[in-house]
């Protein structure tokens, strides 16, 4: 098993190259700058840029325009900096939506083709293997992930075993927002809890809030091979997280405004992923909300998570 | 102090408490339908060649993944036709691959179970209505009429691409082969970090 | 000794430029004690400079266990700045007058602490440059909602009060005046009760967290202030000890009496809710009791913490009893060695053994060991030696002028006595 994982390793992550690259990477820009002119010019607006940014408001206390200035901004800085072409947005919600997600644990077969697609869409940090989703593989007698294995490398499913998958649950009255002592995590009209990644001072107050273990956090520079970094971003979604900061699940900002799916949802090969909005009396959601026995993790905790366990 | 702590302390609670609304309060005072939502957010072609389902869901119409663009020598007119014919290779193509591991070992199933042996294009129900091979749920429907309820409604299967907009859901096919339908066993396409670092 | 130090002047300047000199000279050990010190935090600083070049990750921290030693240490000496409330208290409410001549030895130990807390704080941040976030009107304050704000007020608030209430007083005394305590003494009345709101607030920072059962304690908020008022005195009388001992500043063994009945009152409170803590955890086990039984025996072979919390309650209990018997009849060499014992044990339990099982296990139920890192714990002794230094620079200069001061009200008590009779 230990060998299987570590070829998983060298395949998936590919340290090796992924340094070989870096180091290309930087070999090219300095000698950018090397090269004088241009390169004092790039440099000198770099700086600008930094400053302009280190000086920025909170997300939510800016107006239209300068969401937009600094979207530009960073886009122009991912070009200086990686040579890179991202297109970040700044999308508002779209009025009338609430999102809502509902997990069958009865079709889940633990394939872990949801955390593949999330770790491709969000950027997450290769080199620490972030993860917002954790799949548990529960023997049957407990509803608890404590009772279950999340570091289970095998075929699946296993006789006799579910899988439930945890992530963030974004919690209608979620205890990392009360707790955040900068308001750089907040809830979003359509119920997403997001993180301003320039906002967050990174103190980690959320992360010890939070009953779910739903938060991530940059413990050092977040490291994305550069030709597998999705390049349709969302400011408050899967751009590129600086040092220090916290992340979390946004339910894919940047595809659900957009009216996609989240990315794990659309990777799900057995549809144990129903997303969808729970404003919408006729949505998926609320059908599952409707005609099907739903429980939600730690109730009594009374986060109200917008996230549904069902079984079929 | 104290006391003014403890005042500070109640207004945070009274303030979280008159702001809150349960989402599940939100959910039953919600009037929206999905007709006052701008579609145009979301024009959408589409996807793939989608077919209009026969029946309606809870919102109107809804559209399936076709299955006839993916069966390989579709239509089946070209090999099963009236007159015996030779052609090369024929050993191969008389469906050998197929595994046919349906319906358990007390109840299983043969091919005639579904196909009509003179239209093989067409399924069969019980009460002998041809099925269109586009429409096969109301094939699968007829002993799955639980799983078909919730396709319908949205709890089983999945929608292809977008919550929003147009409602395209996979077909019984897309993710079921018909023959065998429960899914293999397989690897996970990766595992959970070690955490301690 | 003192003629050794002579006032040079009046006003703000010579003030400053008497406390600097003051503070330089001294005795071949002094200046080894100073470098010693200055050496260490400048290896804290080089551990601060890896770790904010590469990022937290050279911390042994990670997503589960996201506190460690930083917040461990601030918690504890959140506690110390606190207990400076217990020598405030009965000097100026109860007008006891030893402990009024050791008041702002106290005082300035509360100091120091605070110092060091700001500290750690500041080297846990994953962003320190962006710290002005928290700062209202320029950043935002997430003020009442977010504990955290409630406690960066009362900290500073704290430090605010008992750094300005014992400068305007040693000011005073530097110039010969008696203070006004019309100016001072409502101030001092203030920081009682802020010193049990900071202990509180931190208390409060883990209580309202339901979300870790093992913090989500209402015990929590009153066994802080019961432990900090133990071992806030006994470091504040190891402080006086050495004072004592390497000074012509000479404490009355009834100081230590005193003190002695303060740690020992708040040691038995303390290990009475420590008990009824264990009670609830052990008699009932539950799935909330996960933490304790990880702290107190290991979990699924994970058991880093089980050694220490073992030796930090033996030392605990140890130097309660010690000092509750007295086999010593108040001698000094049994009984700051027994505060010493009192006040690691609680650094144990309090920090660490606080701390890092309220994280562990995750809310998911799985289990991490933690140990700081060479990192952690070279910023962590350079942060401590720069609260060290801070607490000497400034009781020095402080005792000078207190003694330069009652040298001079003992003159004049004495002018009037000889002109009376």
């Amino acid at each position: 098993m230990d060998d299987s994982k570590n070829r998983l390793n060298e395949k998936k992550f590919g340290r090796r190259t992924f340094l070989k690259r870096f180091a290309q990477a930087a070999a090219l820009s300095s000698a950018a700058s090397a090269t004088g002119c241009i390169g004092l010019i790039q440099n000198n607006e770099m700086l600008q840029l930094k400053w302009k940014e280190y000086f920025k408001k909170n997300y939510r206390l800016m107006t239209p325009q300068e969401k937009e200035e600094t979207v530009e901004r960073l886009e122009r800085l991912a070009k200086i900096e990686k040579h890179m072409d991202i297109q970040m947005s700044s999308q508002n919600p779209i009025n009338g939506v609430l999102f809502g997600y509902a997990f069958n644990l009865t079709r889940c077969e633990g394939f872990m083709e949801c955390v593949t697609a999330c770790v491709k869409e969000n950027n997450l940090d290769r080199q620490s293997h972030t993860q917002y989703i954790r799949i548990f593989e529960m023997e049957p007698g407990g509803m608890s992930p404590e009772t279950g294995n999340g570091k289970y490398f095998h075929e699946v499913p296993l006789d006799n075993h579910f899988y439930m998958g945890v992530q963030c649950f974004h919690c209608e009255n979620a205890p990392c927002i009360r707790a955040c002592p900068t308001k750089a995590t907040w809830k979003e009209p359509d119920g997403i809890v997001v993180v301003d990644y320039d906002w967050c001072i990174g103190c980690r107050y959320c992360m010890a809030a939070c009953p779910y273990y739903g938060r991530r956090f940059n413990w050092s520079a977040s490291q994305v091979p550069y030709n597998e970094i999705t390049k349709k971003q969302h400011y408050l979604g899967n751009r590129i997280r600086p040092k220090g900061t916290m992340e979390k699940c946004t339910f894919c900002v940047q595809r659900t405004r957009a009216g996609k799916l989240p990315a794990c949802v659309e990777a799900c090969p057995t549809g144990a992923r129903i997303f969808g909005n729970l404003l919408d009396p006729d949505s998926e959601i609320r059908f599952v909300l409707k005609h099907k026995k739903v429980f939600r993790l730690k109730e009594d905790l009374a986060t109200d998570p917008k996230f549904w366990y069902f079984i079929d | 102090m104290l006391i003014l702590f403890g005042f500070g302390m109640l207004w945070v609670t009274a303030d979280v408490y008159t702001e809150q609304r349960n989402v599940l309060d939100q959910v039953k005072q919600s009037t929206i339908h999905r007709k006052d939502l701008n579609q145009n957010d979301f024009a959408q072609n589409l996807p793939r060649q989608a077919v209009k389902a026969e029946m309606k869901y809870q919102g109107g119409d809804f559209w399936t993944e076709s299955r006839k663009d993916k069966v390989e020598r579709y239509p089946c007119y070209t090999c099963h036709t009236n007159n015996p014919e030779k052609f090369k290779g024929a050993k191969e193509m008389v469906h050998g691959d197929i595994l046919l591991d349906h319906g358990g070992a007390d109840k299983p199933l043969s091919c005639a179970t579904c196909h009509l042996k003179d239209n093989p294009h067409l399924f069969k129900t019980a009460d002998t209505t041809n099925i269109d091979m586009d429409h096969s749920y109301d094939l699968c429907g007829q002993c799955h009429f639980r799983q078909k309820q919730d396709w319908i409604g949205g709890a089983h299967g999945k929608r292809v691409l977008n919550w929003a907009g147009k409602r395209v859901v996979k077909n019984c096919t897309s993710c079921h082969n018909p023959h065998s339908p429960l899914f293999q066993k397989r690897w996970p396409k990766t595992y959970s970090p070690p955490i301690d670092k | 000794m003192y003629k050794k130090y002579r006032i040079s002047g009046e006003g703000i300047l010579s003030f400053i430029k008497d406390i600097i000199v003051w503070d330089l000279s001294g005795g071949v050990i002094y200046q080894l004690y100073l470098c010693g010190l200055v050496l260490i935090m400048m290896f804290g600083v080089y551990a601060y400079f890896l770790q904010f070049n590469l990022g937290l990750s050279v911390t042994n921290m990670s997503d589960i266990v996201s506190w460690g030693f930083y917040i461990a240490n601030f918690t504890f000496l959140v506690g110390v700045a606190a207990a400076a409330v217990m020598l405030i208290l009965p000097a100026y409410v109860f007008k006891d007058k030893d402990l009024h001549k050791v008041v702002i030895i106290g005082e300035v130990v509360a100091v120091g602490a605070l110092v060091m807390c700001m500290l750690f704080i500041l080297v846990d941040l994953g962003n320190p440059l962006k710290a002005w976030h928290l700062i209202p009107g320029i950043g935002i304050l997430n003020w009442p909602s977010s504990l955290l704000s409630w406690d960066i007020i009362v900290l500073n608030g704290y430090l605010a009060l008992n750094s300005l209430i014992p400068l305007y007083i040693v000011y005073s005394h530097y110039h010969n005046r008696i203070p006004d305590k019309k100016k001072y003494v409502p101030f001092v009345f203030i920081s009682i009760f802020w010193a049990f709101a900071i202990h509180m607030v931190t208390a409060f920072l883990y209580e309202g967290l339901p979300a870790r059962a093992f913090w989500n304690n209402p015990l929590m908020g009153p066994r802080f202030l019961a432990s900090a008022f133990a071992a806030g005195p006994a470091l504040i009388s190891v402080v006086l000890g050495v004072i004592h001992s390497f000074t012509t500043f000479k404490i009355e063994s009834r100081v230590f009496g005193k003190l002695r009945l303060i740690i020992i009152i708040s040691a038995i409170i303390n290990l009475v809710m420590l008990f009824s803590e264990i009670f609830k955890e052990f008699y009932t086990p539950t799935h909330h009791s996960q933490s304790a039984i990880y702290l107190f025996f290991g979990l699924d072979g994970y058991d880093e913490l089980v050694p220490w919390i073992w030796t930090g309650i033996s030392m605990n209990i140890i130097g309660t009893v010690i000092l509750i018997l007295n086999p010593g009849r108040k001698n000094p060499l049994i009984n700051l060695p027994a505060s010493i014992f009192l006040f690691i044990g609680i650094w144990i339990e309090k920090g660490m053994g606080l701390i890092v099982p309220g994280l562990v296990p995750s809310p998911l139920g799985e289990i991490v060991d933690y140990a700081p890192s060479w990192v952690e714990i070279s910023i962590t002794l350079g942060i401590l030696s720069f609260g060290i230094l801070v607490v000497t620079l400034l009781v020095k200069p402080a005792l000078i002028i207190e003694q330069q001061f009652e040298k001079q009200m003992d003159m004049a008590a004495q002018l009037i006595h000889e002109n009376n009779s």
